[in-house]
Order: C-alpha cells, then sequence, then structure tokens
C-alpha cells in the first residue's frame, strides 16, 4: 500500500470499544515519570503509554481508569456514561476545567486518550521579555513559570494580574471542590499538574490518570517536591502496605491545593524560607523544611523560617483567605483534619472577588487589590492611596425564613466604576458555580465626580431606594445608609450602601 | 526578592579524545546546545539546574564553569588525544570542592551534583584512575551516571566509578541525541522529585531504546 512520505509513521490503536484511532509515532517521545506521549495526527489528542509493562498490565490500573474515564468522569454527563447528576451543562462547564481523560487503548497496548491541551495554555513565540535568550514558543504555561523568579524573563503581558491570578485561584478550588464531591483526589497535585493561563485567568487540571478512586486500590505516586504533603513525606520509608504509611488522599491534596493558591497569589511557596534545618546535608535539611519540621513562612507563632523582606503577605489578602491560610499551614499543616475544604476555598476566594479593588496607580503590578480596610484603602503592593470618595461598599442580605423584616447577611462587595454585578449579586442561594447558567451582566456600577450609580442592563424588576420600578437603561444613585430591596423577585437580596 | 531556592548542580564530563573526531565530536555539540533549550524550557530546571562542563583527552579541564542555564556559554569542543578519564574524576572533585554550596548555620546548601560522563573508550591515565576511584564511591560527593558508546568501553572499569552504568552501541548521531535527551529528562526528574530517604538512590526515567543498564 502506497503512503504519503510524512505518514510513515502513523500507527494505529484501538480503543475499548474497538474503534480505530491513528498517531504520530515519533523519536524521543515526551516521557513522564509514569508515561511517554504521542499525539494524533490533528494534535487533538495524546496518546499515553506506560513506561513500564508492569503498571500497563496491572488490573488495579485499570480498574482505576476504567472508572476514572466513565463512572466518575465531570466532563460528560450522565446520559452519556459519565458521572451521577451531571447534566450536559456541568459537564461543559468541567471539561474546561480538567483534561479528563476520554478513552482507554486496548491495542497495541493498554493506554490512555487524553485531549491536548487548549491553544491559550501554551506559549507563543513573544512570550518572553525583548531580548531574553529563551526559546518558549510552544512551551505548555506551567505554573512555576509565573510564580518563581522564572517569571523574571516573561513578557509583563504573559504575566496577568492579580485579579486574573484569584479569577483561576476560583477555577482550581471549585476544580478540586467538583473532584473531592465524587470522593475521587488527585493524589499528585502540582505546579506541573496544573496549567494556568494568568492572561485570560483561567487553569486546568491535568494528568488525571494517577487520581485515587474509591473502592481501588490506591496508586503509587511519588508526588512533586514542595506539594506532597508533609505526612506522607514523613512516611514515605514504609512499605507501600504498611498502615503506618500515609497515601495520598484528599486531605494531601488539601495541602497541595493551598500551596497552589498561595504561589498563585503571593508568587513564593509558603514554606520556601530562611531557616536551615539541619547542617548534615541538604537532602536532610530539605526533609526537614517540608516534612516533620516544616514551618509556614508567615506563622504568626515561630517566625524561625520568616523572610525579611515580606512586603505583601496574607493579611492583605484580606479576612477570609488569612483566616483559611492559618488554618491550613499552621493549625492543618501537620494535623491533616484541620485543613480548610476545596468547598471553603472556594467560597472564601470568591467572597475575596468581590473585595477587589482596582489600583489607580498605572504602573502597579498588580493592576488589583483586596480592599480590606474601608477606612486605610491602600493598595499594598504599591503604597497608592485611594481617596475616600472612591471607596463605597455594598453589604448583600438574604431575608430570613420564616423571620418577615429580618435579614442576614449573604456577602458584601467594594464597587468601582464600569463594575459588572451579575445574578448572585442580586438573588438569594444563586452562586457563581458551574449550575449558574446565566453568566450576563444585569446591572453596572457608574462612578460619576464623587456619586454612585446602579445602571439596569438586564434586571428584571428592579427596584429603586423608594420602591419603584427601574428600567433597563435607568439608574438608581446609591446614598450612604440606604437599605432596599434590589428587585420584586421574592428571592431578591436587600442592598446596604456604605460609604467608606 | 531573596530566594531560599537551592541550585542542583550538574556536570558532564565528555570524552574528546582522538576517536571522538568528526562526527561523534559535532553530536555532541548539537547534544549540549539541545540540552540547555530543553532544560530552559521547564521552570524548576531553568530555576535550580547549573551546568558546567569538564572536558578530558590528553589531559582533563573545565572548559565551562558552573553556571545557571540563562548565561550558560556553550564550550568550544576539539576531539584530539588520549582519555585521561582520572584526571577528569580529579577535575570534578576540585570543582565541587569549590563550587558547590555546603550547608551551613545561615546557608541553604545545594543539591548533591548530579554527574554524566560520557566515553567511547579506555582511560589512558592508570595511575590517576586508580587514585581517583579508590574512594569515589564511599565519599558519595555526587549522584554520578557513566555512559560509555561503542565497542571499545570497559564495563568493569566504568563500575568502579559508579554504579550506575549505561551503555550504548555506538557513539553515533542518532545514540548521542538520544543520550542528551535522556540526561535532559534526568535533570528535569531531579529538580522535581524529592530524595526521601536522606542519602537514597537517585531516581532517574527509564533508559532510551537501545541502551543497557549494566547490572
Amino acid at each position: 500500500m502506497a503512503h504519503k512520505k510524512k505518514n510513515n509513521n502513523i500507527a494505529k490503536a484501538i480503543l475499548m470499544d474497538d474503534t480505530e484511532l491513528e498517531y504520530v509515532i515519533t523519536d524521543n517521545p515526551p516521557r513522564g515519570g509514569m508515561k511517554y506521549t504521542y499525539f494524533t495526527p490533528d494534535k487533538k489528542y495524546a496518546v499515553q503509554f506506560f513506561n513500564k509493562a508492569e503498571d500497563a498490565e496491572s488490573a488495579q490500573m485499570q480498574a482505576r481508569l476504567e472508572n476514572i474515564v466513565g463512572l466518575y468522569n465531570p466532563t460528560i454527563s450522565q446520559d452519556e456514561g459519565g458521572a451521577m447528576g451531571n447534566t450536559s451543562e456541568t459537564a461543559a462547564y468541567f471539561s474546561r476545567l480538567f483534561c479528563w481523560p476520554v478513552a482507554l487503548i486496548k491495542e497495541p497496548e493498554f493506554g490512555v486518550v487524553c485531549p491536548t491541551y487548549p491553544q491559550n495554555f501554551f506559549f507563543g513565540k513573544d512570550a518572553v521579555k525583548p531580548g531574553v535568550n529563551l526559546d518558549m514558543d510552544g512551551k505548555d504555561k506551567k505554573s512555576k513559570w509565573f510564580t518563581s523568579r522564572s517569571s523574571r524573563w516573561l513578557a509583563e503581558k504573559e504575566k496577568g494580574n492579580f485579579q486574573t491570578m484569584l479569577r483561576l485561584s476560583i477555577s482550581l478550588a471549585r476544580a478540586i471542590r467538583r473532584m473531592h464531591a465524587a470522593g475521587l483526589s488527585h493524589s499528585d497535585l502540582s505546579s506541573n499538574n496544573v496549567l494556568i493561563d494568568p492572561k485570560t485567568g483561567s487553569c486546568v487540571v491535568i494528568d488525571i490518570d494517577s487520581l485515587v478512586v474509591p473502592g481501588v486500590f490506591p496508586p503509587e505516586v511519588a508526588g512533586t517536591k514542595g506539594y506532597i504533603a508533609p505526612e506522607v513525606l514523613e512516611t514515605m520509608e514504609f512499605d507501600f502496605d504498611d498502615p503506618k504509611r500515609k497515601l495520598p488522599c484528599a486531605a494531601t491534596d488539601l495541602f497541595a491545593l493551598p500551596v497552589l493558591l498561595y504561589e498563585y497569589l503571593l508568587h513564593r511557596h509558603p514554606l520556601d524560607g530562611p531557616k536551615v534545618y539541619s547542617t548534615v546535608s541538604t537532602e536532610e535539611d530539605e526533609y526537614l523544611q517540608y516534612g516533620p519540621k516544616a514551618t509556614f513562612i508567615e506563622n504568626p507563632q515561630d517566625t524561625s523560617n520568616r523572610p525579611d523582606d515580606l512586603e505583601v503577605t496574607i493579611h492583605d489578602l484580606g479576612p477570609y483567605l488569612e483566616k483559611l491560610f492559618l488554618q491550613a499551614f499552621v493549625d492543618g499543616l501537620h494535623d491533616p483534619d484541620k485543613r480548610p475544604t476545596a468547598s471553603q476555598w472556594e467560597r472564601a476566594l470568591g467572597k475575596t472577588w468581590d473585595l477587589l479593588q482596582p489600583c489607580k496607580n498605572p504602573h502597579c503590578r498588580a493592576q488589583w487589590f483586596v480592599l480590606y480596610d474601608l477606612h486605610n484603602p491602600v493598595c499594598p503592593y504599591c503604597g497608592q492611596g485611594l481617596d475616600s470618595r472612591d471607596v463605597m461598599h455594598l453589604r448583600l442580605k438574604k431575608p430570613m425564613r420564616g423571620r418577615k423584616g429580618q435579614w442576614q447577611q449573604v456577602g458584601e462587595i467594594n464597587l468601582y466604576d464600569r463594575m459588572p454585578l451579575f445574578n448572585w449579586h442580586f438573588i438569594a442561594n444563586v452562586y457563581p458555580d458551574e449550575k449558574m447558567q446565566n453568566r450576563s451582566m444585569q446591572a453596572y456600577i457608574s462612578h460619576q465626580g464623587s456619586e454612585w450609580y446602579l445602571v439596569n442592563n438586564a434586571l428584571a424588576g428592579m427596584l429603586s431606594p423608594k420602591g419603584n420600578l427601574v428600567p433597563v437603561g435607568q439608574a438608581v444613585w446609591l446614598k450612604d445608609g440606604e437599605i432596599f430591596p434590589s428587585s420584586n423577585n421574592p428571592e431578591a437580596l436587600l442592598l446596604e450602601v456604605v460609604r467608606g | 526578592m531573596s530566594s531560599y531556592v537551592r541550585r542542583l548542580p550538574v556536570y558532564l564530563l565528555l570524552d574528546c579524545s582522538g576517536s571522538m573526531s568528526g562526527e561523534p565530536i559535532e553530536s555532541v555539540r548539537q547534544g549540549i546546545k539541545m540540552l540547555v533549550n530543553e532544560l530552559k524550557g521547564d521552570p524548576q530546571a531553568l530555576e535550580t539546574a547549573c551546568l558546567s562542563v569538564i572536558t578530558f583527552a590528553s589531559v582533563a579541564q573545565q572548559t565551562s564553569p558552573l553556571t545557571e542555564l540563562m548565561l550558560f556559554k556553550e564550550p568550544k569542543l576539539e576531539a584530539s588525544g588520549a582519555t585521561a578519564l582520572g584526571g577528569a574524576l580529579r577535575v570534578l572533585r576540585e570543582c565541587i570542592e569549590k563550587e558547590v554550596r555546603k550547608t551551613t548555620e545561615n546557608q541553604k546548601g545545594d543539591w548533591r551534583p548530579l554527574v554524566f560522563i560520557l566515553t567511547d573508550g579506555l582511560h589512558t591515565d592508570d595511575e590517576e584512575f586508580d587514585m581517583q576511584t579508590k574512594d569515589l564511591k564511599s565519599l558519595k560527593v555526587a549522584n554520578i551516571i557513566a555512559v560509555g558508546a561503542g565497542p571499545y568501553v570497559e564495563q568493569a572499569t566504568l563500575k568502579r566509578i559508579t554504579d550506575n552504568v549505561l551503555l550504548m552501541n555506538t557513539a553515533s548521531a542518532g545514540d548521542l541525541a538520544k543520550f542528551f535527551a535522556w540526561v535532559s529528562g534526568s535533570i528535569k526528574m531531579s529538580s522535581k522529585s524529592l530524595d526521601a530517604k536522606p542519602g537514597g538512590n537517585i531516581e532517574l526515567p527509564p533508559p532510551p531504546q537501545g541502551f543497557t543498564i549494566v547490572p
């Protein structure tokens, strides 16, 4: 049979359902700890085989992967064989957050088919600063590029800002919350297995195949330096089946998750400080630093590992995140049960999002900051202050069930000019998560001189403080101290206007 | 902002004896170029790995001092003369002593160096070789991987340097390209994985096809 020359290296894989998939055989295929990778000719899918025959032939491995591709798959709907309760909308939402395996290969040997990462997770030609001798074109956006000293080589436009980093942090927490809700744990969550695109504020979780699946023997993953939970590192010397050995699980993900979030938001590692734990050897020093003696660099009681040049700290991330970082890295560092859950992180990050304020300094590298102290509105990154006329705050309250006339505060938002507002700012029990399909702007804020206005963009039945209907295109004046229901919807939130 | 990241020193000990002239030495040049480019594409390797080249022919010398990857300049390589592998080991020890940071009360030390030796023949400096290999294994100054290329390599000799010995069939362009790709994979892996047991053996990716591990 005549082949075109460029097709010489095409091979055929047979999937479990007997369909065929072509892939291109290359020399020195990219190789990870477990697998090596080829691609389909259209580069839409990665075709992966195991380095070791014993892994490929392991019944446990095959059972685990069958579960991952089918029963526990949040990226396809239940109707199409995916996870229970998954609708096609939530499946579509999560398929953007995960690079989830789509099929298993039976011939020529056991392997996995995964979608390739979306294009925005690869660097382009002009990803580095002018004059820097680095060829980044086509390299994937591992998060260390943005959170370590390596970021100094990147072009400014690649780095995003504090707002985009917070946005992708929310996505990551949501992805892990979804995984944990199904009883799955990632077990090797690290800067290599989460790609981020700060430019657009998006992330994707990759390397899903070492997941811990309920009821199936856990995978033997080594983990990645800096993301291995201290208790896992401490007990690594025990045999795999020794009960004393701590294996990767949801609680260990809940160490790795805040490490990543801390890196995204503060551009440093929470355990990398100046403290020397042992002078016997580098290995011992390192083992103590990430294992039994690990000390958070911002531990308020034990400052032995605190760098002397910390400018921006967890305190500057606002009350919700400060509390959780202390819980994760002080109380929960050596006590896995005390670590915050992914859902707590998702909520705290979301509440922090509502406190964002744009920095007035056009040269500020962060461009956004968390305004947590209305009486002292200063950007912690550049020191630029805000005029008190520019500080405006809304408290969101929902009616308490069965107690007419009583309200419970459910959120607080800092306002800024042209700030978009959505359904979850106006209606009780609506959250900006995967279930929320209507993500169109309902209203926006307009700040003119020292006055603030709420402009109706699409909010049905919007009400003014006096209780009059506000048609689309019209605005209400927000005055300090006013409290009023935002619309005539029975689930409408009450808005309380607070001036800084 | 100060950084508390440890460096991973990597030493390449490259055979530049007469038998390497022509295609092999050209492949080594290409290989180093590829290796540096490949490592610069990995943020962890870029941040932690430092590279040095020590060449050995009739004499051994450090042709590129231990340098962070962004500042690394490829050495000029010429192949001629004998095979002073013993001398190369002496230079290696001197360089490690001088260039690798030790952990002190106030300073985080570097990682144990990763050393790749590439040779296509037998050493010609017996006396030096005997002296250098006497305590090399027991001192554990570095994680050394010795790779022999072609038919003139003596396994037993390389085993005196280290327990990690690999053999490749030829010093052809293809095999040398595979060798450097594997070195790059090994460095990336070392910059990510963590030696849980201080002093334990390092983990390396499986060797490329056609390479054999000498047990």
